[in-house]
């Protein structure tokens, strides 16, 4: 798994199955969904050609639309979390050096700057998906109260993903 | 011209996201024009194999439930076998066809995937166009109401849950025979929203609410909820009704899709009367 082309691809595919058949299917409080696939989005490498990171960003989201019935909707918000990565990269690490293949990740960034990193791109995510799905503004309260709680949920996620992923790397 | 494609050359980045959007929103637009959109992509053959395989596997956690659900479904029908009635005269019954017209015929399908937390929320049955399945059939439980066929693909077909912020069900109140609509806010699974219930009518909580029949897709008196909170708003007309569903959706496992054999003829006396 050395080639970055081949492991982004098979987190790709790991992600949307552990989304459709997991991550789907667990309602914390009956409404909160945690949309962990954004982690693709998050941790591709910082090298990535800018219209390859929209068109892999918005073929995950497609997928997982196709996947879970909800057209359009998944596809919308993941292209969005990928136009705001480069942005938020820059304004995170201004001195970052684009060819020196290092990849986002708490190796890279540490804890702190890593948390701080996803739950910026994981929220403008969510609020962007939630307001798609309800599609009307007379409801904004209790949809902003999901947002917040979905997002907390959903870098916690995240983040602890990593976390299990660098040991396992660290240790093989 | 020239300055006209270094224009879209500077802003490359910005014009793939904004046509990349554009797709993403086509897509969300035209899969939600509601009854007309013939594409829904969960109910096609493809997602729908997969997510029938899923089901296979999971349902078998669920087995215990399920058979206490039949168990006591087999009981109530057992109840409404011609054995378990007791003749009470010697008379000679006739049974005359042109009088018993069957109006409803109910098929059951397995529910293959289900949500609930979301505002939209979508089922996928195991029935499709080859069973006989046609969009704008009414499915329901032992228990309730569940929602409406929105697609069918040939083995699948998709319903439009009661938890659906387009939902809106004709629904009457037992004790009062006063009919309103139920709809979902999205606040909370088990509980709707009875509407449309002038404010002079007697509303108790513990209400029983069930289907009023006049929209066609369910018969009259399928069981939908019961009032728990009236609330009676200064100045308005109308009462603020909340209902508790009596199925619990994160729970349904097989469903009844409800045939109207007589819609036809419904559907042609309503133009009618519209177009009057």
């Amino acid at each position: 798994m050395s080639n970055p082309i081949l492991r982004n691809s098979f987190r790709f595919l790991v992600l949307v199955l552990l989304q459709i058949f997991v991550f789907n299917r667990i309602y914390l409080g009956g409404y909160l969904n945690p949309y962990v696939y954004l982690m693709f989005i998050l941790l591709l490498p910082f090298e990535t050609p800018w219209w390859l990171l929209l068109i892999s960003s918005f073929s995950i989201g497609l997928s997982v639309d196709t996947l879970s019935g909800s057209l359009g909707i998944h596809a919308a918000a993941a292209t969005l979390a990928a136009f705001v990565r480069p942005l938020v990269i820059k304004l995170m690490f201004p001195k970052l050096d684009r060819t020196s293949h290092v990849v986002p990740g708490i190796n890279f960034m540490g804890i702190p700057a890593f948390a701080v990193y996803v739950f910026i791109v994981v929220f403008i995510h969510h609020f962007f998906l939630f307001f798609l799905e309800v599609f009307r503004f007379s409801e904004i309260v209790p949809v902003l109260f999901r947002i917040g709680l979905s997002s907390l949920l959903s870098s916690a996620l995240i983040i602890l993903l990593e976390i299990i992923f660098k040991s396992y790397r660290k240790g093989v | 011209m020239r300055s006209l494609i270094l224009f879209f050359w500077k802003h490359r980045f910005f014009f793939l996201f904004f046509i990349l959007e554009a797709v993403s929103i086509l897509l969300i637009v035209s899969n939600n024009s509601y009854q007309r959109s013939k594409f829904i992509s969960a109910s096609n053959g493809f997602s729908g194999n997969i997510l029938s395989f899923y089901d296979n596997s999971i349902s078998y956690f669920n087995l215990k439930n399920t058979n206490d659900l039949l168990v006591k479904e087999n009981a109530r029908l057992r109840n409404l076998l011609k054995t378990s009635y007791l003749k009470h005269d010697t008379l000679y019954h006739e049974i005359n066809d042109s009088i018993y017209k069957q109006h409803y015929r109910y098929f059951e399908a397995k529910i293959i995937s289900n949500s609930f937390q979301k505002r939209n929320n979508y089922l996928i049955l195991n029935k499709g166009s080859r069973q006989g399945v046609y969009p704008e059939m009414g499915v329901v439980t032992q228990n309730g109401v569940i929602g409406v066929v929105h697609s069918v693909s040939d083995n699948f077909c998709s319903v439009i849950s009661v938890l659906h912020s387009k939902s809106a069900l004709d629904a009457k109140l037992i004790r009062t025979g006063y009919t309103g609509t139920i709809t979902w806010n999205g606040k909370n699974y088990r509980i709707g929203q009875l509407e449309n219930i002038p404010s002079h009518v007697d509303v108790k909580q513990g209400d029983t609410v069930v289907t009023s029949g006049y929209s066609s897709l369910y018969p009259e008196g399928v069981l939908v909820g019961m009032v728990t909170k009236v609330i009676k708003p200064k100045g308005e007309g109308f009462y603020k009704i909340d209902i508790r569903y009596s199925v619990d959706y994160n729970k349904v496992e097989y469903g009844y899709l409800i045939f109207n054999l007589l819609k036809d003829e419904e559907q042609k006396i309503k133009e009618e009367a519209e177009d009057e």
